[in-house]
């Protein structure tokens, strides 16, 4: 008899879902999820040149991306807050046998889940995108726990924001608050941030010390957990707890200061291919590139066989480079002249290799910059040299007989032969580092 | 009270009004901090926020508690709703390049009047698609992001999508936003904004 009234008629569910289930799949926690997903999509999207194809430049961009995605969290969070409000349950929920804390929670944890969920799979879009253009290193990580933290506390606190605000602007204005407020502790007025804002400004070669998303995650969902309990928490005095570490995490960002961020072990390698002279070297986090970099020279080192005082390499050191080596074009920050893992415009590159070479960085005295115009066109010319030379053909007197100048050089240094150029060109590698080139025949 | 009053009041417009005069005031003050003179490109953080606080505002106000009882007038009400949002976006595009006055060609009044159109556009259209209580989320969304990814975008296609980050004088820009507010304004003058059932 047991048995049969026990048994459910066929079609009847097996009792209400789980609470934390229907907020998490209905409403507008999946929504705002949604929302900061295709922000996010849009952001990146945008100005994918700027990132695509270098792990560091993703993870500073979509750190950056946080700048306006927490202010928009804790809007999110803002308008959930004010759901009881709106749909007039305040009351009812009073009525509940639940405490406070598990209805505000209950409410609070499915959107903040979905709003840091929506940034995860944006990152992760992201560092999917950059792997086949990827030229070295690693994806960049580091940041991610404490940047993730950072948006959850938000969403968080912007529900307690939402409790407390009864007015149906409280979302919009928030959202601009946060805006100003990040703004203006992350570029500060000198240009200076506050490592406390979780928005602190991030270089592509750098990486974070390994304790900082630790101590970033305390000091923001610190101050989060801190606002629920002081809200809802039976005993308010429990927020005292959350509050005093992320005092203490804070406290640890500040004074450690600049000394976050450390550069990236990577950026102080070469990778060489010593096959030519010079021979080529590109930054390790740039490796692969190597072979490009290798055939947008060849036509130079090609040309400079058997050639003496010659730079040991091209280099790509961050912070300057050593006394017998040439600068190599800087590729970096991408979107420029690397797009994607490709040299945007080889031949651009070629030039200024060569220009690299000679070395005359400080000189001004007219002889010299002739000099290093005439190698510099003989080795790599420009793509665009044929248009300058149109204007000056076009231009005054003095213009026109400074290009009959410089055509005869460029055709008297390629009529020599092969043993008198590479002479000549000795004499002018000669003289890299200084400004005296009274050691160079004249042409 | 006659007509007009009682809907200015379900309209929340005396609060709506103090909101804008409240934007204002914060443009002009965060404007003048911003040591603008000789670049005026550091305005584009004003000119971007606060169109998009005032249409934030003004999407809010076109919410209404009675929708279901609206609808039962015998008056048609887009003269009413039209002329509503028509008032509130050109008293903020009156008042808002005060906070940003000369350097016309760049990031000066133009380009404040241009995106106030282009933002309260955006929020009528969310607010007859979502409700007008949540009517600002996909212009937040939509301008923060082009905030962040428009800077240096350029090409024709970039002055019409990143059009809240264009200098004044863009003539694709302004076709964006004007294509916008007309669209907005239009499709909320005719049919209001998304009843809001119970469960908001």
């Amino acid at each position: 008899m047991t048995m049969v009234a026990r048994r459910r008629a066929p079609g009847v569910r097996k009792g209400a879902p789980h609470p934390l289930r229907t907020e998490a799949v209905r409403g507008f926690a999946p929504f705002a999820g949604a929302v900061v997903l295709v922000t996010l999509g849009v952001m990146l999207g945008s100005r994918a040149k700027r990132w695509q194809g270098d792990w560091g430049a993703t993870a500073a961009q979509v750190h950056s991306a946080l700048l306006i995605i927490l202010p928009l969290g804790a809007a999110a969070g803002c308008w959930q807050g004010g759901r009881e409000r709106r749909r007039r349950t305040e009351e009812l929920w009073g009525t509940a046998v639940r405490p406070p804390l598990v209805r505000f929670l209950a409410a609070a944890l499915p959107l903040t889940a979905w709003v840091t969920a929506g940034y995860l799979v944006a990152v992760a879009a992201a560092l999917l995108a950059t792997g086949p253009y990827a030229l070295g290193g690693r994806p960049h990580l580091g940041l991610l726990p404490g940047d993730a933290v950072a948006l959850a506390s938000a969403a968080l606190a912007g529900q307690v924001a939402g409790r407390v605000l009864p007015t149906r602007l409280a979302a919009p204005l928030l959202a601009v608050a946060g805006y100003a407020g990040l703004g203006v502790a992350t570029m500060g007025s000198s240009g200076h941030g506050s490592p406390l804002s979780p928005v602190f400004p991030v270089g592509d070669d750098q990486l974070p010390v390994w304790w900082q998303p630790v101590a970033m995650a305390v000091w923001t969902g610190g101050v989060a957990l801190a606002a629920v309990l002081a809200y809802a928490a039976r005993r308010r005095t429990a927020a005292l707890l959350p509050l005093a570490a992320a005092v203490a995490a804070g406290a640890l960002l500040v004074r450690t200061g600049e000394g976050l961020l450390h550069p990236d072990p990577l950026s102080r390698h070469q990778v060489c291919d010593t096959s030519t002279t010079p021979a080529v070297c590109v930054n390790a986090r740039y490796a692969k590139l190597l072979p490009q970099v290798k055939a947008a020279v060849a036509g130079i080192t090609g040309k400079l066989e058997g050639v003496r005082n010659l730079p040991v390499r091209w280099a790509d050191r961050p912070g300057g480079f050593h006394p017998d080596e040439a600068q190599l074009p800087m590729v970096t920050p991408v979107g420029w002249a690397l797009v994607r893992g490709r040299l945007t415009d080889p031949r651009e590159f070629a030039w200024e290799a060569a220009a690299g070479l000679g070395r005359h960085a400080e000189c001004e005295e007219p002889r010299v910059m002739e000099l290093d115009e005439l190698v510099r066109h003989y080795l790599a010319p420009r793509p665009y040299e044929s248009y300058i030379d149109g204007l000056d053909a076009h231009g005054s007197r003095a213009q026109r007989a400074e290009l009959r100048k410089r055509v005869a050089a460029r055709a008297h240094l390629a009529s020599m032969s092969g043993t008198e150029r590479r002479a000549w060109l000795s004499a002018y590698f000669a003289t890299a580092g200084s400004c005296d080139v009274t050691g160079v025949p004249q042409l | 009270m006659n007509g007009l009053v009682l809907y200015a009041r379900s309209r929340a417009l005396p609060l709506t009004l103090a909101a804008l005069a409240g934007t204002t005031a914060f443009a002009v003050w965060s404007a003048g901090r911003l040591d603008s003179y000789l670049d005026p490109d550091r305005r584009v953080p004003v000119v971007a926020l606060a169109p998009l606080l005032a249409s934030a505002v003004i999407g809010t106000s076109l919410y209404t508690a009675s929708a279901e009882l609206d609808r039962t007038a015998v008056r048609p009400w887009w003269p009413r709703r039209l002329a509503q949002l028509a008032l509130l976006t050109a008293l903020a595009a009156a008042l808002l390049p005060l906070a940003v006055l000369g350097h016309t060609e760049t990031f000066g009044p133009p380009a404040m009047i241009r995106n106030t159109l282009g933002c309260t556009g955006f929020t009528a259209l969310a607010a007859a698609l979502l409700g007008a209580r949540l009517s600002w989320l996909p212009a937040f969304a939509y301008v923060s992001a082009v905030y962040m990814g428009g800077h240096g975008a350029h090409g024709r296609a970039a002055t019409v999508w990143a059009w809240p980050m264009q200098p004044g004088a863009e003539r694709g820009a302004w076709v964006a936003a004007v294509t916008l507010f007309a669209l907005g304004a239009a499709l909320y003058a005719a049919v209001g904004a998304r009843p809001e059932g119970p469960r908001a």
